[in-house]
């Protein structure tokens, strides 16, 4: 075994299943249950990173979320690839592949490094405002310098292979954070009856349980929680759910959490057992990578706890640098002791825990050490800041033959690439100077506390403002307007006694609010023995002999590289609010949101400012808590799933024909159907002569139809459409135009009368739900007196359209209504049986040709396809999709809403006034509207045709045209649709221009990119203009 | 005349294509959550409107259907020996689910007893109903929707409209661990898809979703 810093005892790690990993292409070993950050210290690897602004070697420094430093690039393949995942909230699992997001060239040797050094007192804050502004050319030379230099990890460039899941929770009570509060809440919640969910952020539950030694109830705290989880795991209305981080709290109690799910390799009853490479995994089902658990809770109990502050001195960002807490986290969850000699320097008592702890290891591993001829791993001093203080704990380490040094500090760490000694100095009481000689501790590792920042994040979210506890030293959440609760250390009690009672009464007081009452009995509220402390000090920053812009950097945000020297330096040049301060300086802006050093920085503003903290206040903290992944945010809504796609009957049909398909709204449509050999153009020039001179067959399905029933529907269609339909008769269609009320079209379509009370209204394929909407809204909240119902039938009917002069032939030899001409005029409809299937015909069209359109209800829509295309192979019947369908119907000038028209075009444009009714009693929608100034007043852009100079010419649909090739800004209009037709023989367009219906005959221009091309306007219908082949 | 009432259905109503008939198996694949899902293809769906106040409404129901109108909010009906189901949709909506081969005599016989302020619309070949059953049912629900599926909120024979992934359904609760789920034809397979890609995870992970 070659982790040199593995010990035994570790609680969260199981000794005999030990993984492999890779690391900046080395191979390490750690075991099942380390994170990432724990079984690269087991290998003694000290640096991890570069840092970013000034290049110099980093390594870790917390067990948990705050770590600002050990961001790494995962993933063994390009597919796999997470760039920036934090190594201290990574699971190892067998074959994980990492390496450093920072440090260009390499991690040894880096480029910012050297600059670092040599000029790193030349880059004060804002020095990138102050620097690369000038000169400005030299911007693109700077940025791709620093994009490769600065920067974290890289994104993927290939599909990522995993799946990702979205789940939804609704709970009467929401507990975040399942440490010693939040299981005691949860225990007390559950009894209740009330639907309880509890999650944390740690891949096991417990917190701080999983580290101290403090017995509760009389047991060890490792036995108090098994029994806690094991009596949660028994009550069916509560959920755990570890390895999940509350990212965002939102309003309503919507709570946003991010499960690890794939890699998790042991834990309670949501954790997935199974062992899953993300690079080489095959198996099916597969577990998802990650899991955004959505959730909505009546009464939401903030249980997070609190991260503890490292100290600010000179070169504290010296790999072997470390939280306290995080010594103690380290040895008693994974058995990883990060060092052999240990300076500890604290401000309080929980500091010490950290010294006992590494300690007792030293103690308990001398043996083996010395066996193995290694150094003997021991507390080598404890430099207490606060000048004498006293406690069991003190009188402990003092016990065990360890040097305190009291009212003294670290002022600064020597070493390279870890720390090799310390220099140790009395300071004054406030800590504002040194007071002493300075002396030199060798060590490898400082460990230091500066006391413990709250985790008030999370209730920052919905706008709550922290605010400074002076007694307890602290920033804690601030008043809220959510149904929130908060127990533990995050309300800046950190004695464990106070800890769980506090758990117990939320839990109690949240049930009761959600309408779950119970009484506490004693046994609900587990006694910790109390342990006598020494009251800590305030402590933030501390001195060196030279001043602080001249000691050697002071780190208060590792991650952005914010010394204390900037933050003074952002004061004296006027930043005063904190949130200006952060901005100028960076401080916090990291992806751990400054976690570590927001406490410290704003301390430090503070004194500057000859302001106190609460005065100075703090920044906020916005979602989300820690990152996510983009893959988490998308969930399952992607590949073919990331829209519904909406089919008709006939979809099958279609695929067999090998058609093309284009998407319309979400449905899917057959655009054409081209023959083996034959090109896009080859395809729709024979579909489209087909229709002209024998039959085609298009799928119209997707039309959007409401079947409108009731006494008023003819009033309504009077009001809704501009045209009249008062006296339409029974059998009959007719075409309708509706405008919104600024008098601009919106939808087009045939409207049918089914009966005197019952109307079947065609809209366009794209519109059907937006028109539903709009009737509904008229009906609604105006005209609630109008007696009528509007259902949507578009699914309902499935429409096959038969096209062309051989399509009356065609459908005769298959129905029993009678289609000639004088029986079944254009424009009417009748019912019958076609192919044996009961059917509403319609005789309307859209290509100008004699049509019918066939609808029967959609489940026998395929049946009737296939005996329209058997029974017309005598005529030839050619299938044909929607580019047909829009060339054909451009060739007669029908305008498709939305194609020709762009919301700001009135019937008149269109030249389609004649669908106006001038003698409605109630007026119609946009009758208004259009008769407003501008609307009537020259210079609107009309409807035209245009035909190239050159035949063979095809406008872009969308280009611009102007009258004055010379002059192409001055546009007078664009094309709107343009296609070659076989018809024609040439290529045609629609277009708006201005005062188009005014300018027949006259040429236009339209400018291109090589050379302009020229087209007359004409009227915009440019087959069969008399219609007489729809009507024969 | 004022109401086109016309039977939709042809003499052999084999022919005719469900909206998942071409989807072939409709079951996830196994490991995957343990969950059932069947078509019920073919059945008669009828939309009703009217007032509900009306009182020949709950008559002409009462009397044709043996079924009590559901006046409260997302209620529904059942005749369980029919085959029959009325749920509230709206104020002045309900929809009735019934075996295909009685469906033009239920249409006509309510045409005939309710007057032109009422509208009956046949919706049968417009969407589909399907069933999904078995321990791991609740939890597909849970990933596709936000409303809340619990038993406690979401009891037997409770009718919601939901947003489902992105599209919707009518969702009504069967029984502790099955659900009806009544989805437009043109959505249908979409739908199915995102049940089917939902539940092909696996299991083990998540069986103990309670909440």
């Amino acid at each position: 075994m070659k982790q040199v810093n593995r010990i035994v005892g570790g609680r969260c790690v199981d000794y005999d299943a030990e993984i492999g990993f890779t690391f900046n292409g080395k191979s390490y070993q750690g075991l099942r249950g380390d994170t990432l950050a724990s079984a690269l210290l087991a290998n003694g690897v000290d640096v991890l990173a570069r840092s970013f602004k000034y290049g110099r070697p980093r390594g870790i420094i917390a067990a948990g979320v705050e770590e600002p430093n050990a961001i790494l690039q995962v993933g063994a393949t390009e597919a796999t690839q997470v760039p920036n995942v934090r190594a201290t909230q990574q699971i190892l699992y067998a074959g994980l592949v990492c390496r450093s997001t920072s440090g260009s060239p390499s991690l040894r040797w880096s480029l910012t490094g050297l600059v670092g050094r040599l000029f790193g007192r030349l880059m004060p804050p804002g020095f990138y405002y102050k620097t690369f502004m000038f000169p400005g050319f030299m911007w693109r030379f700077y940025e791709y310098v620093m994009r490769r230099v600065a920067g974290l990890g890289k994104a993927p460039t290939v599909k990522d292979p995993d799946i990702y899941d979205h789940l939804n929770h609704h709970c009467d009570l929401l507990i975040i954070g399942a440490g010693p509060a939040g299981l005691t809440a949860a225990r007390v919640a559950g009894k209740s009856g009330a639907r309880v969910v509890i999650l944390d952020e740690q891949a096991q539950l417990g917190g701080c349980l999983l580290h101290m030694n403090n017995r509760i109830d009389g047991l060890p705290p490792a036995t108090w929680l098994a029994q806690t989880l094991e009596q949660l795991t028994g009550l069916d209305n509560v959920l755990m759910l570890p390895g999940t981080a509350a990212v965002g709290y939102h309003d309503h109690n919507f709570i946003v959490a991010h499960e690890i799910v794939a890699h998790k390799t042991s834990g309670h009853k949501m954790a997935g057992h199974k062992i899953v490479n993300h690079a080489g995994r095959d198996d099916s089902p597969r577990l998802p990578r990650e899991r955004i658990h959505k959730i909505r809770a009546a009464q939401v109990i903030l249980a997070t706890g609190a991260q503890e502050r490292p100290l600010v001195f000179s070169n504290n960002d010296l790999p072997g640098c470390i939280q306290a807490s995080a010594t103690s986290v380290y040895i008693h969850r994974y058995g990883v002791l990060p060092g052999r000699r240990l300076v500890l320097m604290t401000t309080n008592d929980h500091g010490y825990q950290a010294a006992l702890d590494w300690h007792a290891a030293g103690v308990a591993g001398q043996e083996s050490d010395e066996k193995r001829g290694r150094a003997r791993r021991q507390v080598v001093a404890v430099v207490d800041a606060r000048p004498q203080a006293d406690s069991p704990l003190i009188q402990a380490i003092r016990s065990a033959g360890i040097r305190v040094i009291s009212g003294s500090a670290v002022i600064e760490a020597i070493g390279k690439r870890r720390v090799r000694g310390v220099k140790i100095a009395a300071i004054d009481s406030l800590g504002g100077s040194v007071t002493g000689k300075v002396e030199t501790i060798s060590c490898d590792t400082l460990a230091s506390s500066g006391g413990w920042s709250p985790v008030v994040h999370l209730s920052c979210h919905t706008g709550s403002k922290p605010i400074w506890h002076d007694e307890y030293g602290c920033f804690v959440p601030g008043e809220t307007i959510q149904a929130q609760h908060c127990a533990g250390a995050i309300t800046g009690v950190m004695t464990l006694g106070s800890v769980l009672a506090q758990g117990a009464e939320s839990g109690r007081v949240a049930a009761l609010a959600a309408g779950f009452s119970l009484s506490l009995s004693d046994d609900d509220i587990p006694q910790a023995e109390a342990i006598e402390e020494a009251p800590g000090i305030q402590l933030f920053h501390l001195p060196h002999i030279k001043s602080t812009s001249r000691a050697p950097k002071q780190f208060v945000d590792f991650q952005l590289d914010v010394s204390a020297a900037d933050i003074e330096l952002a004061a004296r040049e006027g930043f005063e609010s904190i949130e200006h301060v952060k901005r100028y300086t960076a401080l916090g802006f990291g992806t751990d949101q400054g976690k570590l050093g927001n406490v410290a920085g704003v301390a430090i503003t503070a004194r500057v400012l000859g302001k106190s903290i609460a005065e100075t206040g703090t920044t906020m903290f916005r979602p989300n808590y820690t990152p996510i992944s983009f893959g988490s945010v998308v969930g399952r809504d992607c590949g073919e799933l990331f829209d519904p796609v909406r089919y008709t009957a006939i979809q099958s049909w279609h695929e067999q024909q090998g058609a093309k398909f284009e998407n319309v709204g979400q449905w899917k449509r057959p655009w054409y159907y081209p023959r083996p050999g034959e090109s896009m153009q080859d395809s729709l020039n024979r579909e489209c002569l087909a229709v002209r001179q024998q039959v085609g067959i298009l799928d119209a399905s997707t039309l959007g139809k409401i079947d409108i029933q009731g006494p008023d529907v003819r009033e309504f269609l009077n009001r809704i459409y501009t045209n009249a339909w008062l006296k339409l008769p029974v059998g009959q269609c007719r075409y309708g135009l509706m405008c919104g009320e600024d008098g601009m079209v919106i939808d087009d379509g045939v409207t049918a009368a089914l009966g005197d009370n019952h109307f079947l209204m065609h809209t366009t394929t794209g519109g059907a739900a937006q028109i539903l909407e709009w009737l509904e809204l008229w009906h609604q909240t105006e005209w609630q007196e109008l007696r009528v119902y509007f259902n949507s039938v578009t699914d309902q009917w499935n429409t096959a359209t038969l096209s062309g002069p051989k399509s009356r032939d065609l459908l005769q030899g298959l129905t029993d209504i009678d289609l000639s001409g004088e029986a079944f005029p254009f424009m009417h409809w009748r019912v019958g049986r076609v192919a044996g299937i009961p059917a509403r015909v319609f005789r309307v069209s859209f290509t100008g040709e004699l049509s019918y359109e066939i609808n029967v209800q959609a489940n026998y829509g395929l049946r009737l396809w296939q005996m329209l295309v058997s029974h017309g192979e005598q005529y030839e019947i050619t299938p044909y999709g929607t580019e047909t369908m829009h060339i054909l119907r451009a060739e007669k000038g029908f305008v498709i809403v939305g194609q020709d028209t762009d919301g700001s075009v009135t019937p008149d444009d269109l030249g389609m006034g004649w669908a106006l009714s001038k003698q409605k009693r109630f007026s119609f929608i946009g009758k208004r509207g259009m008769a407003r100034g501008d609307c009537q007043s020259r210079g609107r852009k009309q409807l035209v045709g245009l035909l190239p100079v050159d035949p063979e010419y095809l406008l872009s649909e969308g280009s611009q045209l102007v009258c004055d090739p010379a002059q192409i800004a001055n546009m007078v209009g664009h094309v709107t649709s343009s296609y070659y037709s076989a018809t024609l023989g040439r290529c045609f367009a629609l277009a708006l221009v201005k005062d188009g219906h005014r300018r027949m005959g006259e040429t236009i221009y339209s400018p291109g990119v090589k050379s302009v091309s020229r087209a007359t306007i004409c009227e915009p219908v440019f087959y069969d203009p008399e219609g007489e082949r729809q009507n024969v | 005349m004022k109401h086109l009432s016309m039977n939709h259905l042809p003499d052999s109503p084999r022919e005719g294509h469900s909206p998942l008939a071409q989807a072939g198996s409709l079951q996830p694949p196994v490991g995957g959550l343990a969950l059932s899902i069947t078509e019920k293809v073919m059945l008669g769906h009828l939309v009703i409107r009217g007032d509900s106040d009306a009182p020949e409404l709950a008559r002409a129901i009462h009397d044709l259907l043996g079924l009590r109108l559901p006046s409260a909010p997302l209620q529904s009906c059942e005749d369980e020996h029919q085959g029959r189901v009325l749920r509230w949709v709206s104020p002045d909506e309900w929809l009735l689910t019934l075996p295909g081969e009685n469906l033009t005599e239920v249409e006509a016989g309510l045409r005939a007893r309710l007057d032109e302020r009422f509208a009956i619309v046949d919706v049968s070949g417009g969407q589909t109903m399907l069933h999904l059953s078995g321990e791991d049912a609740e939890l597909v629900l849970r990933k596709s929707t936000s409303y809340d599926v619990h038993l406690v909120n979401f009891p037997e024979g409770k009718t919601v409209i939901i947003t489902f992934a992105r599209s919707q359904v009518m969702l009504r609760r069967l029984s502790a661990d099955s659900f009806e789920l009544i989805v437009r034809r043109s959505f249908a397979d979409y739908i199915w898809r995102w049940i089917h890609d939902a539940a092909s995870e696996d299991g083990s992970a998540l069986r103990k979703g309670d909440n």
